[in-house]
This record gives C-alpha cells, sequence and structure tokens, in this order.
C-alpha cells in the first residue's frame, strides 16, 4: 500500500511513518524541512527496506501546497491513503500579537489539508477506494486567549471531516478523525499541563490498527471525550471561570 | 521555557535547569541562537553533571537517534548522535558489525560516549571509541553547522573527543565499524590473590580474550585486591549464529533508597558472597550471551539506589605501566591510614595516547567507588595529592569532586585545551556545571 503523510518530520507524523513502513508499506512524506524528512527516509529505508519520497512543501504557504499538487512527477493515484497528523502552533498565536501569522496558522490546520482533499478524493472516487485521516485537537472545543487561530482552524477542521463523513459514509472512501488530547510532542514538552501527555507511538500503532474500521470519529485519549462532552453542557456564564484553566 | 530540577546520577549536584527537547533541525539551530549558554543532554546518565548547567538550557537530544546511511561493505555508518548504543548495536549486529567500546548502560547515547571518549570494556585492545569516529557533524551558536574529521577543521575535531560538548551540539557521526566473530562469549574466571597480582595477569592476557577486567575485595587488609579476573572472549563453537533484538526495560538508575546501605559490615558480607558464588559455585568457564557481557550493568541498578539519598563517588584513576608498583605501593599506605570503605574496586587495562583533556594512555585503569561518608572523602582527597604527585589521570566525568587546581596538575593537555577552546569559542557559550567546576 501507498500512504501520504502531510506533516511527517516530527511527533505524530514521524510516528506514524515508522508504523506505516514496519508494515511494509511505501510513503510519501511530506513537511516544511526537507532535512528532516531526508533523514527518516534514510533511517526508515536501512530499517524497513520500504520506498520512501519525501517532497518540502511549506503547509503554512498555499503557494506551496498548490505548486506541490500541481507536480505532474508524484504519482497521486497510486495513493491508497493520506494522513494529515499536522499541527502548527504559535507563541504570536494571540488576540493583538498575530500580524500575518492568523493566515499561515490558518493554512497549515485548516486550509492546506482543504487542498489536498481537494486533490485526491476525485482520484479515490475514480478508484472506488481510500483512506483519509485528519487530527484535530481538544483544543476546538473551546474559545480561548492564547493560540486563538490555532484551535479556531481545528475547529473548523472539526466540521470539514464531519462533512467529509457525511459525504462519503454510503462510499468506499473511509474518512477517519481523530480529536486529540495532551500529546508528548513538542507543542506540549516544555508546557506544564493540567492532565497528562499521550505517547504518539502508542497513538500512531492505534490509527495503524484503526485503518480497516469505517468512518471514525474519536478521541484520543478517551476521556476527552467525556471533557468535551461536558464541556459542550456547561453554559457559557460557567465556562468563562473555565478560561483561567484553558492554554 | 521548562524549568526543571535534575540531578546527576552520582547524585552530587542537584539543579533547576531550562530544558528543550528540538526534534527538527531548524529547532537545534532555533533554541541555540536563542540560549545565552546551552549544553546538549543525551541519556543524562554522565556520574557527573557534565549535561546541564543551573538556569542554562539542556538541548535533549532524544529525538535524534536515526540512521542517516549505512555502507555495508565499506563498514561504515552515519547516524545521529541521540542514537542509544544500545539502539545502534541492535542495528548493525544484524549485518554481522559492531561498535566494541560500549559503556555498562544501554541508554548511553553516542553523542555522550563521543563527548566522554568513552573506552568500554575492550579498551585494551580496541582502545577508545576515538578510534572508530571518521567524521563529525556539529552544530555551534556562532559557528554554525560544521563537518569535523582529521582532514577537515582537525583541531575542533580532536577537541570534541573527549571534549564533555563544550565544542557545540554533536549532532552525526560517521564511524567505522568492526566485524563481530559471534554473538555469544565464553567467560573465563581466574583468581588472583592481590591487586598486584590482577595488574600482571591482565597485562599478560590471552590476547584471544577481547574483554578483561578485574573484580577485587577490598575488605580484606592482608591481601588488599584479591579477587577475579573475567576474561571474555567469543564461543568458538556458537560463532556467526543470529542474534536477538536487545530489549531493556526503561531505565530506573536515577532511583535510590532512602539511607546508604553501603558500610563496612554490608560491603564485606556482599563481597564475600559474590566472591565465594564465582569461587565456588561457578565453573572457572562460563557461556554468557552478549548483551549480559556487553551491558553489566543494565538490571542490576539496585547497586547504585543502595548508596542512598547522598548518592556515590567514583574514582578511576589510569596510572601508566611505569609507575603502577608505586602507585599500589602508596594506595596501600592510603588505605591503612585512612581505612576508607570501597564497594567495588577494579581493574583494566588501556592503550591509547594523551590529548587535551581524554582520559586516555596506555595504561592500567582503577576503578573504585565510595559512599559519600567522611573518611571516604578524606581519603579521596590524599588520592587527589597522589595523582598530582605522580602525573596520574583521574577520570573527570566520572569524579565529581575533582576541582580545577587537580584536573590542571594531572592533564598534561590542560592548558592547551582550554586555550584552544577559548580560540574557537571565546564566549564560552557552551558549559555545563563539570566545565565550570574543573575551570574550562
Amino acid at each position: 500500500m501507498n500512504y501520504l503523510i502531510v506533516g511527517a518530520s516530527s511527533g505524530l507524523g514521524r510516528d506514524l511513518a515508522y508504523t506505516l513502513s514496519k508494515d511494509a508499506n511505501n510513503l510519501t512524506l511530506i513537511s516544511r524541512d526537507i532535512r528532516d524528512l531526508n533523514v527518516i527516509k534514510s533511517d526508515i529505508e536501512s530499517l524497513y527496506q520500504t520506498k520512501v519520497n519525501t517532497y518540502s512543501v511549506d503547509l503554512a504557504s498555499t503557494t506551496s501546497v498548490v505548486t506541490f499538487l500541481n507536480n505532474k512527477e508524484i504519482e497521486f493515484s497510486l495513493l491508497d491513503g493520506v494522513l494529515f497528523p499536522i499541527g502548527m502552533m504559535s507563541d504570536k498565536d494571540f488576540i493583538t500579537g498575530l500580524n500575518d501569522n492568523a493566515e499561515k496558522i490558518n493554512n497549515a490546520n485548516f486550509l492546506s489539508i482543504v487542498k489536498f482533499v481537494e486533490k485526491i478524493t476525485p482520484i479515490f472516487k475514480k478508484k472506488n477506494n481510500g483512506l483519509i485521516i485528519g487530527f484535530s485537537s481538544v483544543a476546538s472545543s473551546l474559545g480561548r486567549n492564547k493560540n486563538i487561530i490555532y484551535s479556531a482552524s481545528k475547529r473548523a477542521l472539526n466540521s470539514y471531516f464531519e462533512s467529509l463523513l457525511a459525504t462519503f459514509k454510503n462510499n468506499n472512501i473511509n474518512i477517519q478523525f481523530y480529536i486529540l488530547g495532551y500529546l508528548d510532542t513538542n507543542l506540549a514538552f516544555d508546557e506544564k499541563l493540567i492532565l497528562p501527555k499521550a505517547s504518539t507511538k502508542q497513538l500512531a500503532f492505534k490509527v495503524f490498527k484503526n485503518m480497516k474500521k469505517n468512518n471514525i470519529k474519536k478521541f484520543y485519549p478517551k476521556w476527552w471525550g467525556l471533557i468535551s462532552y461536558c464541556i459542550s453542557l456547561i453554559p457559557f456564564f460557567a465556562i468563562k471561570k473555565l478560561f483561567n484553566f484553558i492554554k | 521555557m521548562f524549568k526543571k530540577k535534575i540531578t546527576s546520577l552520582d547524585k552530587s549536584t542537584s539543579v533547576e535547569i531550562l530544558i528543550k527537547r528540538p526534534d527538527k533541525y531548524r529547532e537545534i539551530e532555533n533554541f541555540s541562537l536563542q540560549a545565552d549558554n546551552l549544553i546538549t543532554m543525551g541519556g543524562c546518565n554522565s556520574y557527573t553533571p557534565a549535561s546541564f548547567k543551573k538556569d542554562k538550557l539542556s538541548l535533549l537530544f532524544s529525538k535524534f537517534d536515526r540512521i542517516i546511511n549505512f555502507d555495508k561493505s565499506n563498514k561504515t555508518i552515519t547516524v545521529e548522535a541521540g542514537i542509544k548504543l544500545s539502539d545502534l548495536l541492535n542495528f548493525t549486529l544484524k549485518h554481522q558489525l559492531w561498535l566494541p567500546q560500549i559503556p555498562g548502560y544501554p541508554s548511553v547515547t553516542l553523542g555522550g560516549a563521543i563527548a566522554t571518549n568513552t573506552h568500554g570494556k575492550s579498551s585494551d585492545t580496541h582502545g577508545t571509541i576515538k578510534n572508530q569516529i571518521k567524521s563529525i557533524s556539529i552544530f555551534h551558536k556562532t559557528h554554525g553547522w560544521m563537518n569535523l574529521s582529521s582532514d577537515i577543521n582537525k583541531e575542533i575535531f580532536d577537541l570534541t573527543i573527549g571534549g564533555f560538548g563544550l565544542t557545540g551540539t554533536i549532532v552525526s557521526v560517521e564511524l567505522k565499524l568492526i566485524e563481530i566473530l559471534g554473538y555469544d562469549f565464553t567467560t573465563k574466571i581466574e583468581k588472583v590473590s592481590s591487586a598486584k597480582d590482577a595488574v600482571k595477569k591482565i597485562c599478560s592476557r590471552d590476547l584471544s580474550n577481547i574483554f578483561s577486567y578485574s573484580w577485587n575485595k577490598t575488605s580484606n587488609k592482608k591481601n588488599f585486591g584479591e579477587g577475579l579476573i573475567f576474561n571474555n572472549k567469543f564461543n568458538d563453537n556458537k560463532k556467526n549464529l543470529k542474534i536477538d533484538k536487545m530489549y531493556f526495560k526503561d531505565s530506573n538508575i536515577h532511583n535510590h533508597f532512602f539511607l546508604n546501605l553501603w558500610n563496612k559490615y554490608s560491603i564485606k558480607l556482599l563481597q564475600n558472597v559474590y566472591y565465594n558464588y564465582f569461587n565456588i559455585y561457578k565453573k572457572e568457564i562460563i557461556n554468557d550471551n552478549f548483551k549480559k557481557v556487553m551491558f553489566p550493568y543494565s538490571g542490576k541498578e539496585t547497586y547504585f539506589h543502595m548508596y542512598g539519598r547522598k548518592g556515590f563517588i567514583e574514582s578511576q584513576i589510569l596510572v601508566p605501566l611505569s609507575k603502577i608498583d608505586i602507585f599500589l605501593d602508596e594506595l596501600g599506605y592510603l588505605m591503612d591510614a585512612y581505612e576508607p570503605e570501597i564497594v567495588l574496586f577494579s581493574i583494566k587495562k588501556i592503550i591509547g595516547e594523551e590529548l587535551f583533556l581524554r582520559f586516555e594512555n596506555t595504561g592500567i585503569c582503577f576503578t573504585f567507588d565510595f559512599s559519600k561518608k567522611d573518611k571516604n572523602l578524606n581519603f579521596l582527597d590524599k588520592l587527589d595529592v597522589l595523582c598530582i604527585k605522580h602525573k596520574l589521570k583521574p577520570s573527570i566525568v566520572k569524579d565529581s569532586r575533582l576541582n580545577s587546581n587537580t584536573v590542571q596538575n594531572c592533564y598534561n593537555g590542560f592548558e592547551n585545551f582550554r586555550k584552544t577552546l577559548l580560540d574557537f569559542d571565546n564566549k564560552k557559550i557552551y558549559r555545563s556545571e563539570l566545565s565550570d567546576r574543573i575551570g574550562i
């Protein structure tokens, strides 16, 4: 099988690349910095003898994404699945600090994924087969005073993937969507968080095991589902009190 | 930025540090450029505080653990420096190749081994890890990316090997690998009547033994150093068998019991039990597997825990062959005078040449472990005087007590190291508790 991983240089994307390679899948990896991808490529090829292609794409830039998607050398028709383990945060992501960062954060977390899905769904429709996996964040459950565009774009992604699930519910295109709590990635490494961070390796394995399941939406770790549900039930006057605790 | 309290393995230093864990190349650059001072942290298994400094940044390098290039025909491999040596071996052994200079604990990283110029157990056969290094790639805050080898930037290459991470972050390394003859060992156990006898037997060892080291008792004053020599060689009957992947539990080496359980009674009891176990119950020649021989401390972390919350001191001294007799005579005198409680005493031979602050020369390496009691500390102070007097090398990366004066007087290359490093980095950007303590 051939998979495209969008945002593969670190964190969950990197662990997904290793997990899928162990199962003898060929990979196309994209990320901003080709140096990281090339090291992952050589490591995976040394360890598992699978084929890995790498491309440098700045997912925060629409131009870079469109140029990649129009690259005629890339055989999108060979792909069996696309995974989007991408998340971009910025320490300038607050109301008065944004400047031109809002567009970049929104592109990386939402619009670039939309562009990829636009490109790939006609191919999957033609093949009558395909897998699309998206990853959102529990940050999408609630507004906040920090990471505002990040949480907004993840909320947009939730809605977009729900729409994909609705669109392809009676189709062989398999849509899977994960809403992630705190993960042990660099985004969270130097944050003091009130709840524990989950392992990206374990999540990658879970995603791999679920790949045969049809049209799923899951929280990881599971208990974040309960927290999100509770938040949705709380009236807004009480939510305002919660803002003091949310990062 | 994330602040974390961190304690050296020997419990000599406990401080709050800033810590970042890069996992992309641009993050190595960005984090380094943002910091005034920093140092790189591998497995944080050094006995001494070599990978951190109070209130300064440590770059945790655990995510840089990948294979960049492997050339089986030329027996070379290029890997990122954060790779654990056990993981590196798990890969190379599948191809009948290995790196013999392996310290006793599996979670030591390649970068850490290079920054300390580790000598492993086969130091008499293969010398230090320096002998396997073809080239190194580092990132330095002011010099940027640099390739180092014996042809390019030779001076910084030499400074980096055994340079305690002070020349920048060791990012990747090209290694020359060695063909391995088999994955199982036979261990021949020889009895020795004293430390002098152990030195004599180790120096005249059978060269087919790739590892030769002793374990010596310290509780018997009359026969100080009576003990056993372990000689490991590849098992002729089991050559070229397949090796199973080595698995290790998560390290708990930094844990400790509340109290120090090592005292003269427990030392005497446990040394006698250990000695008699091999002397009476074990055969003279036993079969050992690769994992057990290479990583003898793995699974035996209780040894460290028993030192309690105050921790331990390891003194490792490299004595040139010409000074062995006088060293052992004077050591005997100090033992009688100060009656230290030595928990572990071991002897092995090292081959190599002196340069800068490397713990390397041709001679005998004596290792002593102590609990932190006044009489042991007094004895160690006298041992420092002995080192200065005879120009013996105490290991900087093992002994947290060593001060600048002792190091300056024992290492001929001290001034040269300090000056060359200062010429390269006059702002002393890369520094640790260790480097500050010894005055570089």
